[in-house]
């Protein structure tokens, strides 16, 4: 499962485990009994505690993807990379394989391009800073290094020709898909 | 920094302005819904006693937990609303950890205090229906001649009657009460009580004392057993243990 569903699924989660300690707070003060009393006293911190190791990870996961160094990642053929609408954190370089980008628009789906290696894919997003405009599957065995987005972004400040080629790959993508 | 490319296929762009007023105001609407459900029900904390006999500490922090309460349901309902399990910013993040972490640690923190002063009242012991509140209603009942009886229905004990009579002095008595209470809690919700109920060790002097021995009366009254009553050779349920039960309960 990409990691953008698995993150929504336990942010929810966690916001729900806090509603369920103001719900045990409320009931403690509303009608004060050995039962709401205990609850609320041994339960509430508990679930508190949980929620804070939580969201202390999920800061943590988020923190080391934004800020990831050419960590490498490994996808099977099929595997999903990112999907349309994943909020975009992360710019991918091929190691090896290829991978196929696919656009979604009106339930049809239409594979747009076809990347190898020494190809990269993911930038646009972390430059727009909107989520991303096309699902990434791996077609074989794919290797990708991973540039968290804040690295990805201070290269391109620190490194103007990085720049101007991520530039000129982007306008020729857009023209092969005008002409598509 | 944007990117136009001539020709290039671009995103569906559906007018964010209305979508974004109609979920705003839904959302409104619902917080505000919220919010008015949750305040009658703050509201009836500490009620049907008078001025005088309200504790500040629970009274004002009942208040003041159920605001942070209130303040903590609005921000994750907004957030949980809002973004829907998406952190894509820092007011999104801040929502987060705010709504998640602060605020329920506040909670929980600030509630300890209240948890404790609530443990010692006499409404939060008779709400153990089946085991204490017998004892309680022995106590409030005027024509009652036990210990319990006297020593409430002429207030000489001002509040928290059942805790004074049944916690030991300092500090160290305070913790033991407590823990007592504690697994009184635990045995109750368990039904792994057994009825009658039975002090854990006899009663002792000392929690007599601890109001009595002050006193010139009694010190007047008790000139002969003084030494004996202040070293444990002698209790005090010796002489008032037969003429006075400390609760006229079955068994």
């Amino acid at each position: 499962m990409p990691h953008a569903i698995a993150m929504k699924k336990i942010i929810i989660v966690l916001q729900l485990l806090a509603l369920l300690v103001y719900a045990l707070g409320l009931q403690f003060l509303h009608r004060t009994t050995g039962g709401t009393l205990f609850l609320f006293s041994a339960m509430g911190p508990l679930l508190v505690g949980i929620a804070t190791l939580g969201l202390i990870a999920v800061i943590v996961y988020e923190f080391r993807r934004r800020y990831s160094l050419f960590a490498f990642e490994n996808y099977a053929p099929g595997q999903r990379i990112f999907a349309q609408g994943d909020p975009g954190d992360r710019a991918y370089f091929i190691h090896s394989g290829e991978v196929e980008v696919v656009r979604e628009e009106k339930g049809s789906q239409t594979v747009i391009a076809h990347l190898a290696k020494g190809q990269y894919f993911g930038e646009m997003a972390l430059i727009n800073n909107q989520p991303r405009n096309a699902t990434v599957r791996a077609v074989t065995d794919v290797r990708v290094a991973v540039l968290g987005k804040q690295n990805f972004l201070v290269m391109l400040s620190v490194l103007p020709s990085t720049q101007e080629d991520i530039m000129k790959v982007l306008r020729e993508r857009a023209m092969d898909q005008a002409t598509k | 920094m944007r990117i136009v490319s001539k020709g290039r296929a671009v995103a569906v762009h559906i007018d964010p302005t209305v979508s974004r007023c109609r979920l705003k105001r839904g959302v409104s609407r619902l917080l505000l819904l919220a919010c008015a459900a949750l305040v009658p029900l703050a509201a009836r904390a500490q009620q049907g006693a008078a001025k005088f006999q309200q504790d500040p500490v629970d009274k004002y922090g009942t208040h003041f937990l159920t605001a942070i309460i209130l303040v903590g349901v609005v921000l994750v309902l907004y957030s949980l609303l809002r973004y829907r399990g998406n952190v894509v910013g820092p007011v999104s993040w801040g929502l987060l950890i705010l709504g998640v972490a602060i605020i329920p640690g506040l909670t929980s923190g600030l509630g300890t205090v209240l948890v404790f002063e609530r443990a010692e009242h006499v409404d939060f012991c008779s709400s153990c229906h089946l085991t204490m509140k017998t004892y309680v209603d022995d106590m409030e009942n005027p024509k009652s001649d036990s210990f319990a009886a006297i020593h409430f229905k002429n207030r000489y004990i001002a509040d928290d009657q059942c805790y004074i009579c049944h916690t030991s002095y300092g500090l160290f008595g305070t913790v033991k009460a407590k823990e007592a209470g504690i697994i009184d809690v635990y045995k109750y919700y368990t039904h792994t009580f057994h009825l009658p109920i039975k002090l854990r060790e006899a009663y002792p002097n000392t929690d007599c004392l601890k109001c009595h021995a002050g006193s010139v009366k009694w010190q007047e009254s008790h000139a002969d057993y003084k030494d004996a009553v202040f070293s444990g050779d002698m209790s005090c349920m010796q002489c008032h243990g037969l003429e006075h039960k400390a609760h006229n309960v079955p068994g």
